[in-house]
């Protein structure tokens, strides 16, 4: 096959040649070609030289810098010329020594029929343009320019700024490497500026622990609150009570002591934290635009007791940012005189978890002392805050509001529900039987579960019967479990007949569960 | 007429990869971006938060930790040990015993006083047999539950665990791993802390155990991994998780969590089904079905992720195993991107759906196949003439500034933010890794890719085995040392 294709390409290329057997150039006789040659300046690869034959073995010539002979045994040959139009000028003078032409290709010698078909080639590749041509360019413009490959301005472009592609890579390339120089930068200045900062806040603690200990132990609050502003800023060394790293240092270093002291060191803290003028830095942060700082604020506020911003806080309770409105929350909580707890219930936001958890820490720490309003919270708006004040009633373990509990029974969400059975449990409240009774009946799985999980605490003679109702009726495996755990709490008997009047594996082996006491607390 | 139609192709490839080389570097610059923006965010956040209520809170949720162990033996107490001691109020260890052929459930037994319980145990997700669930009579142990199976893999070990746990959290880890004593209370706090939408799962970043010290379950000095490619790894987690994982947050358009170190609300798990046993990236694809629910649920949901180190674990640093995972990783990211081909560049998935999606796609799965081929139009290019090579030389060059950029971008976060390599060897190592990361190791990973291509298409399986050389204590480390230099 391959073969075949070659023979069939070397046809094809035989047949051109031999269709293109026919003269190109116009010329009707070698004495035409000489006269072309006369016009033409140069051709490519084409030279021309003299040729006079010796006449005698000592025959000379005279020495000519314009031939530059070279001498053979038989004749003397000029260097090679490439200028056509020479031709019958530099014949002239050598008529008498009956000179002759010899024609060179490539350096090689030919004859006049080699060189026609050397020009033929050379005019078919466009690399031949006869004199006539030319002369006339003006003629056949057209012509001429569309021999020429179109190459505009090209010499005069700078190939990078003509290439957009690469302009655009090394545009790139150029800004990566001012990145990585800038990244490189940024980090050693960070590097450094956070090193020299650790450094400062060392000796910044060096030169505060001394002076603060000594005012602890050596002064009563008395004192403190009685000394006077120079005794006060003799404390500290001046230059560095100036800088805002060192009074920042200072808040920590003031906060952190009163989180682990107890009584009057407290209060000695609180108000060496006044009388230094530290206020004006807490007041500066609740003022500023970025949250972080305002919550700083927040927490200088709440750490030190000061009471003086309470309003300020207070316009951070609805705040738009989960932080400060929390912080917000829990500082009011703490410094309030009376917890009335009515800037929870007018909470826009809902209550996360986080929040909860953080308030009930609060309300528990101040619960003995402060007077809590916690009905008020069940009225509010906002679910989370309704479900926060049902949570709090029982991990209070606030007996006497089960009856405000019972109150919003029958108007309380699925979730609200929830939250009162699993009270109602945890406080042993028999008298809800009935309400977990009903909800042991709802449509709703996760109040089903709870409700019968209770029913074993705190459920009736009823509630068996609609333990076994829905342990006929249901496949979930999770609530018959659950169901069964109830049934046996509630009545062992009771338990052991439905068991062995339904015995399926499955009752069995949750039999089996129930019953063993590694397994109490699943 | 062919000759044209040659020609414009490869104009076409050309401008293809001109453009791909453009959506790169324009897409690392946003990651770096938002990941810079919710690192700051993080961090912030973190000043005001107090973690000790939550160990004690009632409100706290509960965490049912469920670890598979398979031929795990050689540690397995001492890891369930270091869970049991973790620093949380409401939490449960759940160990399941793959059907491990060593003695992993003998030396649970022993060393935990387990005994065989009467739990009636309900394959809520299906699973292989369950022969046992072992409960301690010693009361110290009483957070612990063991069941042993038949061997199924990590999904259906996990989807076991489910079943069993009693916890509204579910934190599915990989039983090797060190946990940072404060991690269940750092990790539960996205769960608390959101109002207006459910968080569905959340995420950890992963630190490099290899070559640390270890101390009563705490990593406590670390080292970058002795070889080349453990240091390796160490830039491509901190790139993974302290820059992508970040970035990805910021957006909610997190599609995976890793396998070893996940928090997912169990609720949600079960209605979802629990872990696809069929693939080999069932982390991925259990994330992706659960967002997947939610959008179509329309209920308003995040995924967080926590990048403090919390977790610890031990890496290949042998090119085979290290290979198996990479192809592995590639077979799970296909296969969990074939199930859930649906939602790609559907707009009814939000982000999800036309982001995380099409990146996921493009960028992760088809990298390999896009790299491949740029090489091949390369030769093409050369073969017929029309290759220019400054223009090759200029890409490349670009291309590795990108990853060079990328990596020290990531780097520097690791120092901004944990400063964790303390030591200035160990950084010049992680630089000197940087550099040679584009010529060197990429193109391996670049071959585990396409074979975990091929691998799927032709239908090959499995998990490999991975070779653990165990944590090493300060103690045993300098014990090793000194061998080694004696034998020096």
């Amino acid at each position: 096959m391959k073969r075949k294709l070659l023979l069939f390409i070397f046809f094809l290329a035989t047949l051109s040649l031999s269709f293109g057997q026919e003269g190109l150039l116009p010329f009707r006789d070698s004495a035409a070609l000489i006269q072309e040659l006369k016009l033409q300046e140069e051709i490519p690869s084409f030279s021309y030289k003299f040729f006079i034959p010796k006449v005698s073995k000592n025959s000379k010539i005279p020495g000519d810098s314009t031939f530059l002979w070279v001498e053979t045994d038989t004749a003397f040959i000029s260097k090679a010329f490439k200028n056509g139009t020479l031709i019958d000028s530099l014949y002239e003078p050598l008529k008498g020594d009956s000179a002759s032409i010899l024609f060179f290709v490539y350096e090689e010698k030919t004859n006049i029929n080699g060189l026609r078909s050397y020009l033929e080639t050379m005019y078919a590749t466009g690399d031949f343009v006869l004199a006539e041509d030319k002369e006339q360019p003006e003629n056949d413009i057209l012509l001429v320019a569309s021999s020429n490959n179109y190459q505009p301005l090209d010499a005069y472009k700078n190939r990078l700024l003509g290439d957009f592609k690469l302009l655009a890579v090394t545009l790139i390339i150029l800004f990566f490497i001012f990145s990585a120089a800038s990244m490189i930068i940024f980090m050693l200045i960070f590097k450094t500026q956070r090193n020299q900062r650790e450094e400062n806040i060392k000796n910044y603690e060096q030169e505060i622990i001394g002076p603060l200990t000594n005012l602890l132990f050596e002064k009563d609050l008395e004192e403190i609150s009685q000394m006077s502003n120079e005794e006060i800023s003799d404390i500290f060394p001046k230059s560095l009570f100036k800088k805002r790293l060192f009074k920042q240092v200072l808040i920590e270093r003031i906060i952190g002591l009163n989180k682990k002291m107890k009584g009057e060191f407290k209060d000695k803290l609180k108000t060496l934290y006044k009388r230094l003028g530290l206020v004006e830095l807490t007041k500066a942060n609740l003022k500023d635009s970025r949250w972080d700082k305002i919550s700083a604020g927040l927490v200088q506020v709440n750490e030190m007791d000061l009471g003086e911003l309470i309003n300020e806080v207070k316009s951070f309770t609805n705040s738009k940012n989960f932080y400060v409105r929390s912080l917000a929350g829990a500082t009011l909580l703490n410094l309030s005189e009376k917890v009335d707890l009515s800037f929870l219930k007018d909470q826009d936001y809902p209550l996360s978890d986080w929040q909860q958890m953080n308030y009930l820490r609060i309300i528990k720490f101040v619960g003995s002392s402060k007077f809590l309003n916690i009905p008020i919270l069940l009225k509010s708006k906002n679910q989370s805050v309704r479900e926060f004040a049902i949570k709090l009633v029982r991990m209070l373990g606030r007996v006497d509001l089960i009856a405000e509990l019972h109150m919003i029974n029958e108007a309380s969400t699925d979730d609200e529900k929830i939250e009162l059975i699993n009270t109602y449990d945890a406080l042993g409240a028999h008298m809800e039987v009935e309400f977990i009774n009903n909800c042991m009946l709802s449509t709703n799985p996760d109040l089903k579960k709870i409700a019968v999980k209770a029913a074993g605490n705190l459920g009736n003679s009823y509630s068996e019967v609609i333990l076994m109702d829905i342990l006929v009726q249901t496949i979930d495996f999770r609530l018959r479990r659950a169901c069964l755990t109830s049934l046996s709490k509630l009545n062992t008997e009771t338990f052991e007949k439905f068991v062995s009047t339904q015995p399926l594996p499955e009752n069995q082996a949750l039999k089996a569960q129930i019953q063993d006491p590694l397994l109490s607390n699943v | 007429m062919y000759n044209f139609l040659f020609y414009f192709l490869i104009e076409l490839v050309g401008l293809f990869y001109l453009i791909l080389s453009f959506s790169v570097i324009v897409i690392y610059f946003i990651i770096m971006i938002l990941s810079a923006l919710e690192m700051r965010d993080y961090r912030r956040k973190n000043r005001f938060a107090d973690y000790e209520d939550i160990i004690t809170s009632p409100i706290a949720p509960g965490v049912s930790i469920l670890a598979p162990a398979y031929n795990e033996g050689s540690n397995i107490v001492q890891n369930v040990k270091s869970l049991l001691s973790l620093h949380y109020g409401k939490f449960e260890v759940i160990i399941i015993n793959d059907g491990s052929k060593d003695d992993t459930l003998t030396k649970l037994l022993d060393a935990f006083e387990l005994q065989k319980v009467s739990y009636a145990y309900n394959s809520e997700i299906i699973t292989q047999e369950v022969k046992g669930v072992y409960k301690s009579q010693n009361k110290s142990y009483r957070r612990l539950t063991v069941i042993d199976k038949a061997n199924g893999g990590k999904a259906d070990a996990l989807n076991a665990g489910i079943n069993i746990s009693q916890m509204e959290i579910l934190a599915c880890i990989d039983v090797d791993c060190i946990l940072a004593n404060d991690s269940l209370t750092r990790m539960v706090r996205p769960f608390m802390e959101e109002t207006n939408r459910k968080v569905i799962a959340v995420g950890g970043a992963i630190g490099i155990a290899n070559n640390c010290d270890v101390q009563d379950g705490t990593v406590t000095k670390y080292r970058v991994p002795q070889s080349t490619l453990g240091q390796f790894q160490v830039i491509e987690y901190c790139r993974a998780f302290l820059m992508g994982r970040m970035a990805w947050t910021r957006i909610n358009g997190l599609m995976l969590i890793s396998g070893a170190f996940g928090f997912f609300r169990r609720d949600l798990v079960l209605k979802v089904g629990g872990y696809f046993p069929k693939t080999v990236g069932e982390d991925m694809e259990l994330v992706v079905r659960m967002r997947r629910y939610m959008e179509e649920k329309k209920i308003p949901y995040k995924v967080s992720f926590i990048p403090d180190p919390l977790c610890w674990t031990e890496v290949p640093e042998d090119v085979e195993v290290l290979g198996r995972q990479r192809n592995r990783w590639m077979r799970g990211t296909i296969e969990t991107l074939q199930l859930h081909r649906k939602i790609g560049l559907n707009p009814k998935f939000g982000i999800l759906g036309t982001i995380s999606y099409p990146f996921w796609s493009v960028f992760e799965k088809m990298a390999p196949i896009i790299e491949i081929f740029g090489l091949i139009y390369t030769l093409i290019l050369l073969i017929i003439g029309d290759f220019s090579a400054i223009y090759f030389l200029a890409l490349l060059f670009m291309i590795y500034l990108l990853s060079l950029l990328v990596s020290s971008f990531s780097i520097l976060y690791e120092q901004i933010s944990y400063n964790n390599y303390k030591n200035k060897s160990d950084l010049k190592k992680l630089i000197w890794i940087i550099l040679i990361e584009p010529l060197y190791i990429h193109p391996k990973v670049l071959l585990w890719g396409l074979k975990g291509h091929l691998d799927f298409i032709i239908g090959k399986g499995g998990w490999g085995q991975m070779i653990r050389t165990g944590f090493k204590t300060a103690e045993e480390r300098k014990t090793i040392e000194a061998q080694a230099e004696k034998s020096l």
